[in-house]
């Protein structure tokens, strides 16, 4: 192992500490020890529906139809294997400055994943940037922490951001619903809506974690600059003052707020997080709010 | 508004071209830095936001940018103009400084400093920082001789050095050479200030012809000094007496300056020693003479000494209350007489005590015998000479005569004596009565004394370095040696050769150019002044010739000998020292300082300042992004 890996015993140490932490913060209890949302058969109620011909009519709700007289079908969440897809955003946006927002979202990839797989379930890594740029099937038992971080070690940079054709390519390759931790920094000039709405409109469970540098708010240059759109290439002159930085500054809260509210909207559970955090924070941040361990 | 820096043309064209560089680099497109960023939309929608402002103040501020370097180049080429307001006086003045270090400039009746040279000194450094970047000055000294100190010159602290060290000297002052000098380095320049620094004593007494100091120039005189109260020893001399070389008698003269009468004290010492003192009773303006005959004192070094006894009178000038005079030592001069035996002639020779006498023969003289002897004195015969001496012939027989005999002249009167001649000094030859003498014929380098109807009877001859007299007759054949007279013709004859004025033993006044007889062979001496400073001054025909400005006693020596003299102020005029304004006809001279001391706007360093304020503006600015 290289000396400077971040996927080194150290941090396996960490993982293990956050994943006792977790299990503090939630006890499952059967073999696949979390439930997915997909309602089927089990035996804890989850929702009603209307009764549509051909259902089955033991799953009538006579109770409700005496109060309303309509026919109610009772919902049971039906307990499977639960599949955690990690969508890695790989595309040059990531891997700007020193260090970069690639490198923590790998961190904590590999942490959440380390927590599915202790807690038996099926975790697969999905690096995109306009396209999925390779693939970690599904893997199940802590054995395979190493091949998660192999994967990871490996990975390259990708190409631009396009969170609609690179979700579209995913939710075709994946029928096993699940949850799908987006891990990126959202910056798609054809917006995040598109490619988060495909995730749900096929029954996958996102979870946000929206990655951003503390550093790219403050610029330290200033004045006469050319900007150069890392991925696109655009070119776009400024005068560089304070009051410019802090009118990019606004923007830049804007628009994560923008996305928060699409999120909060449409339940999606969204975290910001600056590199700057400490990746177990965020890590503990995530299991407070629920939702990724039930 | 005047403008003294660089021609307005080159100016014009220096401020176009840079008004014009500036220009094109306000058009020229900045090459901007590119930085790359992760996400160009969010700059995009800021960008937008910024668009949305006033079109019109984007440019306004690149406008006012560009108008803040154009004024920053006007301000440079302001200051290269180097403006002045119009009432300024800007060009550049010629300053001459005239200080006076004249004796009188010693007297301490001045406040604010030791004396009136300290006071002339702090004067001219004042104006010293007076002067501008464009003025040029000059520095001279003066007493009775001009010394300048440097030329025109720019920079005022070269000159600061040498103005320090302007000392007074013991001598006099000419006011006229020292304006003529004024005149002639003024004449010529621009803008000309001759300032006079000096205590104006003795200007009273003089009347100027109108100096030409140049068109426009101004004339300042700085008056130091406020009293005139002085009393002074103008005179003193010592002399011999003719028959009695050890006793002297003293001349002292002293002078009140003060206006009113004054008690005073006079004192004489002799080698430093007091030996005597009178009390003084001078009346205003009094000359007062005293002598001191028949003094036996021992001592070489006199010195008269005058102090004011008066409690309500002060003696501001002490240079003059001392002077001195040398009594040269006593030595025995060496006579050789050469005689078959003459009584008359040998009697005044062997009672003089001041004379040391040897007698021989004629056939016991050889031209060898001189040497060591003041003077030989032959009596009636004429041997071969050597080549230097001193030689006295009493009728020389015809052979070996230095003088050509023609004949004999027989009963002869004395018709001329040249009475001026030292030989005749207090001794007249009316009705001498001779017998016979001998007609000689002189030459070119013949001097007749004395002379019968023109034929010369007494004869003094210096040729090279043999002096001769000659007696044309035999004092035995006449009644000379009866006569008062012979003693001190005899004397006269020695006095001639030794040059022994006893009558005066000369004093040197300070100023003057002095000659002092050294002994002979020598081509320099060293003099020693009376405050030990030690020069080497050339020797010319016997004589050591320097300038001499102090008072007191100085030594000339050379290899063979040491002479001591004295050296005295005594001049009249200047121990006048009451201050005196100058007058100059009808040219105008201010007394003060004040036309010289103004003070410049330097309008230029407001110009820079200005244009450092709007470099600082123009720097905050661009880094608080306002005219950016």
């Amino acid at each position: 192992m290289a000396k400077n890996d971040q996927f080194d015993d150290e941090f396996l140490k960490k993982l293990e500490y956050l994943y006792i932490i977790s299990k503090k913060i939630v006890a499952g209890k059967n073999q696949a020890e979390r439930k997915t949302r997909i309602v089927g058969s089990g035996i804890e109620f989850a929702d009603h529906r209307s009764y549509s011909p051909g259902d089955d009519f033991r799953g009538l709700d006579w109770k409700v139809y005496a109060r309303t007289e309509k026919l109610f079908l009772r919902l049971f969440e039906e307990e499977e294997d639960l599949y955690i897809y990690f969508l890695l955003d790989c595309s040059r946006s990531m891997l700007l400055g020193e260090p970069t927002k690639w490198d923590y979202a790998k961190k904590v990839a590999a942490a959440l994943g380390y927590i599915g797989l202790s807690n038996l379930d099926r975790v697969s890594i999905i690096p995109f940037s306009s396209k999925l740029d390779g693939r970690l099937p599904p893997s199940r038992g802590k054995a395979q922490i190493y091949k998660i971080f192999d994967f990871l070690r490996n990975l390259e940079a990708g190409e631009h951001t396009s969170l609609e054709d690179a979700f579209s390519t995913f939710v075709a390759q994946n029928k096993r619903r699940g949850i799908a931790v987006v891990l990126s920094d959202f910056y798609d000039p054809r917006g995040f809506e598109e490619g988060l709405n495909k995730l749900r409109y096929h029954k996958f469970e996102p979870i946000v974690v929206h990655v951003y540098d503390e550093r790219e708010l403050n610029p330290t240059v200033q004045g006469e600059l050319q900007l150069v759109d890392v991925e696109t290439g655009d070119v776009r002159e400024i005068t560089l003052t304070p009051e410019v930085v802090k009118e990019y500054r606004q923007a830049f809260y804007e628009f994560s707020e923008e996305l928060e509210e699409y999120c909060t909207k449409k339940q999606v559970l969204y975290f910001r997080t600056p590199i700057q955090e400490p990746f177990d924070e965020l890590i503990l941040r995530i299991f407070r709010a629920g939702g990724f361990i039930k | 508004m005047q403008f003294t820096g660089l021609p307005i043309s080159t100016i014009l064209t220096i401020a176009g071209v840079v008004a014009a560089g500036v220009t094109v680099l306000y058009i020229l497109k900045l090459r901007k830095r590119r930085i790359q960023v992760p996400f160009s939309h969010l700059w995009g929608r800021v960008l937008e936001k910024k668009r949305r402002q006033s079109d019109f103040w984007r440019k306004f501020r690149r406008f006012l940018s560009w108008l803040l370097h154009i004024l920053m180049a006007a301000l440079i080429a302001f200051a290269l103009a180097d403006p002045h307001l119009e009432e300024e006086e800007v060009r550049g003045r010629h300053i001459l400084l005239l200080v006076d270090n004249s004796a009188s400039m010693a007297a301490t009746d001045v406040s604010g400093g030791a004396d009136r040279m300290d006071v002339a000194r702090q004067k001219a450094l004042e104006i010293l920082e007076t002067v501008g970047a464009e003025d040029r000055i000059m520095l001279v000294a003066f007493n009775d001789q001009i010394q300048p100190l440097s030329p025109f010159v720019a920079e005022a602290s070269i000159i600061e050095q040498p103005l320090r060290q302007i000392k007074t000297t013991a001598t006099g002052t000419s006011y006229k050479d020292a304006l003529g000098f004024a005149a002639d380095s003024l004449r010529d320049t621009s803008n000309g200030h001759l300032v006079l620094i000096s205590d104006g004593s003795g200007l009273s007494e003089e009347t100027f012809e109108e100096f030409d100091f140049g068109e426009g120039t101004k004339l300042t005189h700085l008056k130091i000094g406020e009293s005139s109260g002085n009393v002074a020893v103008t005179a003193f001399n010592v002399r011999r007496y003719v028959a009695n070389k050890l006793d002297y008698e003293l001349f002292v003269q002293v002078k009140n300056y003060f206006d009113r009468a004054v008690e005073a004290e006079l004192q004489i010492h002799a080698d430093g020693r007091l030996v005597d003192t009178k009390p003084l009773s001078l009346q205003p303006g009094e000359t007062m003479q005293r002598f001191y005959p028949s003094q036996a004192v021992s001592g070489e070094k006199l010195e008269a000494r005058v102090r004011l006894t008066s409690r309500d009178a002060r003696d501001v000038f002490p240079l003059d209350d001392r002077a001195f005079a040398m009594l040269p030592s006593i030595r025995k001069v060496r006579v050789l007489a050469v005689s078959d035996g003459n009584l008359f002639l040998e009697g005044p020779l062997l009672l003089n005590p001041n004379l040391e006498v040897e007698r021989i023969k004629p056939d016991q003289y050889t031209p060898d015998r001189s040497k060591g002897f003041d003077v030989t004195i032959f009596d009636s015969v004429a041997p071969a000479l050597p080549q230097e001496g001193n030689f006295v012939f009493f009728d020389p027989p015809a052979e070996g005569s230095p003088w050509e005999q023609r004949g004999d002249i027989d009963d002869p009167i004395i018709t001329a004596v040249k009475d001026s001649h030292p030989l005749m000094r207090w001794i007249t030859l009316k009705d001498l009565n001779i017998g016979a003498a001998t007609s000689w014929r002189t030459g070119r380098w013949d001097s007749t004394v004395a002379a019968s109807f023109g034929k010369p009877l007494i004869v003094t001859r210096k040729r090279d370095n043999l002096n001769l007299i000659g007696v044309a007759f035999d004092i035995r054949n006449s009644d000379m040696p009866l006569r008062v007279a012979f003693p001190v013709f005899m004397i006269n004859v020695v006095d001639y050769f030794t040059l022994d004025d006893d009558s005066y033993i000369p004093n040197y006044t300070t100023g003057d150019t002095w000659a002092v007889d050294v002994a002979k062979g020598a081509d320099k001496a060293t003099v020693t002044t009376p405050t030990g400073e030690q020069t080497e001054v050339p020797v010319y025909n016997g004589r050591a010739v320097f300038n001499g400005d102090q008072t007191g006693f100085y030594t000339v020596a050379t290899a063979d000998e040491t002479k001591t003299i004295a050296a005295n102020l005594s001049n009249l005029r200047e121990s006048r020292i009451a201050p005196g304004d100058l007058e100059l006809g009808k040219a105008k001279v201010d007394q003060d300082a004040d036309s010289l001391i103004f003070e410049r706007n330097e309008l230029w360093i407001w110009a820079i300042l200005a244009l450092v304020l709007l470099l600082l503006i123009e720097w905050a600015t661009y880094n608080r992004r306002v005219t950016v």
